[in-house]
């Protein structure tokens, strides 16, 4: 999957070099133009969502002609290489050389922190997807808003759906990435989980990163659970699922990945692994909103195959900020900003609405099933979406206590 | 000598007219840290893998105590000297005992433990996250905020490292440690204490590279993970090859010419590491004196062309 | 203690000892006897995790890609050994280690390039799938089969190493070249059968590991240090040393990991350091 073909790196280089010897002079964005920089990985460990979420972003923009208020967008790109270093760099030079109010993305939230820093520091727009509560939470600044759902919402909707479909599934087993964010999923699935009469009868914590993920496993077989949770995502996410499935703990015991990218970690394991998995994330692209419905068919025909939660994520982000110039009828940030606070619209996941004291999207979050390799209809056919839900985090949870002014 | 000198006084000067303040600042800094390597590398014979440890140790302390303490930045400057000088000698110590083969391994294997130990202890590094909002205080009541300025600062800073590090090299320990590199068992025999002096070589390189560390922990206000990964130790290494390992300079011209590639070309294309990698091998097969011999033989194939008689008169001689 | 606990983590440690033991065994043949530490071990690694998925694609057989993948991971050290290696002799090992880290990076972005950024997952193959129930706990069938292969295969290096004449030839190339040079046997010819074989064992590990951790282009990464530390623990050029530091490392990664998860990876580095401190040969070198 490489972004450029020969020749175009080529020119490229041609036009790099000469432009980079020969003008000292720093090009600034014309008036008449808004730059928004997409930061996304190219490079690193999450470098297979740069181009997707590229994509996601390029179409909302395109949907509006490139234009917005008369002034056209001038949408860049810079590879943060999933690092908080390199993103932090980037986003600095793409703010000082080329006049960047409007900065979306990272994918990775480590990474999201360090670029808050940067949007705080030089007062840029800042929409971001991913799940750390530190970015609407102890870290909460006006300029960084937070588009996936709070895991609240998340430990919310997955305990509940879950308890529904398996009503006598009282015995829960815990794997946790050993990390802020999973430690706050984890305790509100525990509060969730009180009021279904969950036993936990086991909470593990894995560092980030992990890969030998037996003795994890074996602990959790040991307790002889009726189901495991998982709360971690990405690579971890799917190792762990892997290991579970070797150890022959699942198909047998249902798995529960609490918050997941969908498509992008389901791709990787196979039918065998997923069967009885279920999966709560912030999109899924059977989700049926005229918004989302449109977009999934659109990226079907441009790329093939339906889109998972990254370049749905870029999508919804983009429209957000656009949503929010619309009400401001302003490109200035901080009218922009303004409008982004309490901003309602119905959008790609449903009923979208921002929390003007956190920047929290408060929007619904999905719960799936994962399909046994029978029921499936085409190779990416993973999962139906069995239930919605939009619960948002308690006020006396909120570690947001003072978002600041502009 | 001098015109070396003046050449980089107008390097320094002009630099960030041709290129983003930011990335001239980081050339700098990379220079001094590759200064420090060299004196282990290119002085003393002694491969070490694993300065990132020392230069990011000294970034995260220093970045810590400007975070959290908001201590000023002299302090911060000496705190990051002292770190990187103390975690070289206890490292140094252990590494070496041993030569050659071992202490490259081991420089690496220590290298991995801090990378690991920073990685694992989040509430104090960041773990992967790094270690964002590091500020940057006033120098004497001057504000170094704009990219300019700090540039500026900077600048000033390495010029005295270079000045430093002529005179450590111009030293008589810079005497041994170059002869340690030539044979070191005849400068045992003539009765000089290697492993000490080779301690002292890895003290000085720490310090030098604990100083990189800070400077680049306040450059982007963020301390990153890789600073104290092994990718980076591989980095100032091959830096320091391709200006020219045996040359004062050739750790600041490998600094430029790596800095400058990797940024210009990383950002064109995703799978940079692999022409790094391409130029890595290039350059340790073909171009082992890096820019520094290749540009003395460059001259003296010129000088022979010009005057092929006179020079053949003087060999004959 | 929870004993069924503890028996799986000894399996747990004996498994990835095995595997350790493996890429110990290689970076020790290729660090005797070439005096260089390759640091592309680790991609190497990858290769032949890589290379076995691949011919799985191809062929439908795992047994027949996992006798494949590292004969080609082997090939590609070949070519290593002489386009690049050889001809930096002359030069010195710091030069022909510097290669061996050049070519990592360009090893691991091929990688991405060829296959996928992304993770992939290698199911083992249907009669290695499932556990079995071991009485104390019930232990995954494939993980059993690694910790047996490796075994075997190390085994088998040593058998190589110990019985056979091009087993001799190459240890007293770890000796003394020199010599070896003088009796007449072709030295260059050692070098690049010393580094194929390395390779060979690097690329068997990486094949054996893919079922259990799947692929990623950066699994070789992690495994690079801690074969440094096997070999360092072990002593340069100790076989057996490098197979009991081997297993001893995954043991104590897998206890460790039940007490103090976090600490897991650097322990191991620490023990290093310690154990060459005391002991700077390392436990079963000569000094």
């Amino acid at each position: 999957m490489s972004v450029l073909t020969r020749r175009e790196i080529l020119k490229l280089g041609g036009a790099a070099t000469a432009a980079g010897l020969a003008f000292p002079v720093v090009l600034r964005a014309q008036p008449k133009e808004i730059p928004m920089l997409g930061l996304w990985s190219f490079t690193g460990a999450f470098s297979d969502v740069g181009p997707v979420l590229d994509r996601g972003m390029k179409m909302a923009l395109e949907e509006r002609g490139m234009k917005i208020q008369g002034k056209t967008i001038k949408y860049i790109t810079r590879d943060d290489e999933t690092k908080a270093g390199s993103a932090t760099r980037r986003a600095e030079e793409a703010i000082d050389a080329d006049g960047v109010k409007y900065i979306i993305g990272p994918w990775s939230s480590g990474v999201a922190l360090a670029v808050s820093e940067v949007a705080k520091r030089k007062k840029t727009f800042h929409y971001f997807s991913g799940g750390t509560e530190d970015i609407s939470g102890a870290r909460c600044h006006r300029y960084s808003f937070q588009w996936a759902a709070s895991p609240y919402t998340a430990a919310k909707t997955v305990v509940d759906n879950f308890m529904q479909a398996n009503p006598k599934a009282k015995r829960w087993h815990l794997l946790v990435a050993d990390y802020a964010f999973g430690w706050s999923v984890e305790k509100y699935i525990k509060e969730v989980g009180k009021g279904h009469g969950i036993e936990f009868v086991g909470a593990d914590r894995h560092p980030l990163g992990e890969r030998e993920f037996s003795n994890y496993v074996t602990k959790a077989a040991g307790n002889k659970p009726d189901v495991v949770a998982m709360i971690n995502f990405g690579l971890d996410a799917v190792t762990g699922a892997r290991e579970i499935f070797n150890f022959g703990l699942t198909p047998k015991v249902p798995l529960i990945l609490t918050w997941s990218s969908g498509v992008e970690e389901l791709v990787q394991l196979n039918p065998e692994i997923r069967e009885n998995m279920w999966v709560g994330s912030n999109f899924y692209y059977t989700a049926d909103t005229p918004v989302a419905r449109e977009f999934v068919k659109s990226y079907q025909a441009k790329f093939g195959n339906p889109p998972g939660y990254a370049p749905a994520a870029a999508y919804g982000m983009t429209r957000m900020m656009l949503h929010a110039m619309d009400k401001a009828k302003s490109t200035e940030v901080p009218d922009v900003i303004k409008a982004c606070e309490g901003l309602e619209v119905d959008d790609l996941v449903g009923r979208m609405k921002v929390d003007p004291k956190t920047h929290q999207t408060l929007r619904p979050y999905f719960f799936m099933r994962c399909k046994k390799k029978e029921a499936m209809k085409n190779a990416m056919d993973f999962a139906d979406i069995i239930a919605t839900g939009s619960t948002p985090l308690p006020a006396e949870y909120a570690a947001c206590k003072d978002i600041g002014s502009l | 000598m001098s015109k070396a000198w003046l050449a980089i006084v107008a390097a320094v000067v002009l630099l960030p007219v041709f290129v983003r303040q930011a990335i001239a600042t980081e050339i700098w800094i990379f220079a001094i840290f590759g200064l420090g390597l060299n004196l282990l590398m290119g002085y003393t014979g002694l491969l070490s893998f694993g300065q990132a440890t020392f230069f990011g140790s000294g970034a995260y302390v220093a970045g810590y105590l400007l975070k959290y303490y908001g201590v000023n930045v002299f302090l911060a400057l000496g705190v990051g000297i002292v770190v990187g000088a103390v975690l070289a000698a206890a490292v140094g110590y252990l590494c070496v005992q041993r030569s050659g083969l071992y202490f490259i391994m081991l420089t690496f294997a220590l290298n991995q433990m801090f990378y690991f130990t920073a990685y694992q202890w989040t509430t104090v590094t960041g773990g992967e996250d790094g270690m964002p909002g590091i500020p940057r205080p006033s120098v004497l009541g001057f504000d170094i905020h704009r990219p300019l300025a700090y540039y500026s600062a900077v600048a000033v800073l390495f010029l005295l490292s270079l000045w430093v590090m002529k005179c450590i090299v111009d030293s008589p320990l810079g005497k041994i440690l170059q002869a340690i590199r030539e044979n070191e068992l005849r400068a045992e025999a003539l009765g000089y204490n290697v492993p000490r002096m080779k301690l002292a070589a890895f003290v000085v390189g720490g310090a030098f590279s604990g100083l990189a560390g800070v400077l680049y922990a306040m450059l982007f206000g963020i301390v990153p993970l890789e600073s104290i990964g092994f990718v980076f130790s591989g980095n100032v290494v091959f830096a320091t090859l391709i200006g020219g390992s045996g040359s004062l300079y050739g750790p600041v011209i490998g600094s430029f010419v790596f800095i400058w590639l990797s940024e210009s070309v990383s950002s064109m294309w995703a799978r940079w590491p692999l022409l790094l990698g391409v130029a890595f091998v290039i350059v340790v097969l073909f171009f082992r004196g890096g820019v520094v011999e290749a540009w003395a033989r460059f001259w003296i194939w010129r000088a022979v062309r010009r005057a092929p008689d006179a020079v053949q008169a003087d060999a004959s001689r | 203690m929870n004993v069924p606990l503890l028996f799986s983590q000894i399996l747990n440690g004996l498994a990835t000892g095995m595997l350790y033991a493996l890429m110990g065994i290689g970076l020790s043949i290729i660090t005797g006897v070439l005096n260089i530490p390759n640091f592309a071990h680790g991609a190497l690694f990858a290769l032949g995790a890589y290379f076995l998925y691949t011919l799985i694609q191809l062929t439908g057989n795992f047994w027949l890609a996992l006798l494949l993948a590292p004969l080609g991971v082997g090939l590609l050290g070949v070519l290593i050994e002489y386009g690049g290696i050889r001809p930096l002799y002359k030069a010195g090992h710091d030069y022909q280690l510097l290669l061996t880290f050049g070519l990592s990076l360009i090893v691991t972005e091929s990688i991405i390039i060829v296959w996928s950024p992304v993770g992939m997952s290698q199911l083992p193959p249907p009669i290695l799938r499932g556990g079995v129930d071991l009485g104390i706990t019930f232990y995954p069938k494939y993980r059993l089969f690694v910790m047996v292969s490796a075994a075997l295969l190390v085994l088998g290096a040593w058998l190589f190493l110990e019985k056979t004449r091009y087993g001799a030839i190459m240890r007293a190339g770890i000796e003394d070249k020199e010599m070896v040079a003088l009796l007449g046997i072709d030295i260059h010819r050692l070098f690049t059968a010393a580094f194929a074989l390395g390779c060979v064992l690097a690329g068997i590990a990486g094949a054996l590991t893919a079922p259990i951790r799947g692929l990623n282009p950066w699994m070789g990464v992690d495994m690079l240090g801690i074969a440094f530390v096997v070999v360092a623990l072990a002593g340069l050029g100790n076989l057996l040393g490098s197979i009991v530091a081997g297993l001893l490392v995954g043991l104590a990664q897998s206890l460790v990991a039940l007490v103090w998860p976090e600490a897991s990876v650097a322990v191991i580095f620490a023990v290093m350091a310690a154990v060459l401190l005391v002991r700077p040969q390392g436990l079963f070198g000569i000094r």
